[in-house]
């Protein structure tokens, strides 16, 4: 006997993905899905963000690794609300450990939750998480060949930092290759050339981000 | 890695759609899967496989339809289809205005099995 499915198998995730953007959107909370490869800078530039923009921004922090609590310890002497989720051995979060965590949050506190992925450059692209936008990070010293060998993260992003800028001088890599690449993948992506270490180019990030804000 | 939870998500739909059409034997699971989803059939093939004891899946054979990535240019006016996981470029004409019409699919189309 034959019997018709027809269902993406993503949708379980798809729907819990879909309340959490319901609850965040509905607080006038932008949430972001921040992706790169493990020691990108992830952490590096949101505490660099946070540092920069907390006193008009009120951020949240939900922190993804497959084990420790290093970035939340981070993330939680800033002053910011942080929850650390260990994936104990998985590659990525999904909707439904992003919704498991929500009611831990001061969520009426809240005007930018950023979510920060598990390290892994193929995986979470795959993931909504009910998020706002996707946004990544590619440091130089990665490569400039990473946009054409990963290209769905750089498809489904909204926002790609380019991020160690400030270590060009001593890299042969091609940031012109970087972005030329990253733009054929996905032509609507905006592109940022910073370093979260030395500051430089944050101020268009933050410009970008101030756009995001919903209050 | 992700084709783990993936298979995961197949046994649920299959575990659902089982019990609704009131199979307790599922001995095919038809798949359709795009290429620009970035899933590897050999690893969805194998974590499947680990996954399905103990479902009414235990003894299902997966068979898996890929679809290549085709789109539509805009410059050449021409459909097309690439055997490649990502286009950057109309591989007619060589053109950059173009839209991918599939390729991103990722579906359980249907399964067969006794009642």
């Amino acid at each position: 006997m034959k019997v018709k499915v027809v269902t993406n198998i993503l949708k379980a995730n798809a729907r819990i993905a879909d309340e959490n953007r319901r609850a965040l959107c509905g607080r006038g909370i932008t949430t972001l899905n921040l992706m790169s490869s493990p020691g990108a800078g992830k952490t590096t530039l949101l505490a660099r963000t946070i540092r920069d923009l907390g006193a008009r921004v009120r951020f949240g922090v939900i922190e993804g690794d497959i084990q420790g609590t290093h970035d939340a310890e981070v993330i939680a002497a800033l002053g910011v609300p942080v929850i650390q989720i260990n994936t104990a051995g998985g590659c990525h979060l999904d909707a439904n450990m992003v919704q498991s965590v929500l009611p831990e949050l001061p969520l009426e506190a809240i005007d930018v939750l950023v979510i920060e992925n598990v390290g892994n450059l193929v995986c979470p692209a795959e993931f909504d998480l009910g998020e706002d936008a996707k946004v990544m990070l590619l440091s130089i010293t990665e490569g400039d060949d990473k946009p054409l060998k990963y290209p769905r993260m750089f498809r489904e992003c909204e926002a790609l930092l380019v991020n160690k800028v400030d270590l060009a001088p001593h890299l042969d890599v091609s940031l012109g290759k970087i972005r030329a690449d990253a733009l054929a993948l996905n032509p609507a992506l905006q592109v940022f050339e910073v370093s979260a270490r030395s500051g430089a180019g944050l101020e268009a990030w933050y410009a970008w981000l101030g756009g995001k804000l919903k209050g | 890695m992700h084709e783990l939870s993936i298979a995961l998500s197949v046994l649920d739909i299959v575990k659902s759609a089982a019990a609704d059409a009131g199979l307790s034997r599922v001995d095919t699971v038809r798949l359709r899967i795009g290429k620009a989803t970035g899933v590897l059939p050999e690893a969805l093939h194998f974590a499947f496989d680990c996954s399905k004891a103990g479902t009414p899946a235990a003894g299902a054979a997966l068979e898996i339809e890929e679809v290549p990535i085709g789109g539509h240019c805009g410059t050449c006016g021409r459909d097309f289809t690439s055997p490649e996981p990502y286009v950057l470029a109309c591989p007619l004409c060589g053109g950059g205005a173009f839209r991918i019409t599939t390729g991103d699919e990722l579906a359980v189309l249907d399964l067969e099995g006794e009642p």
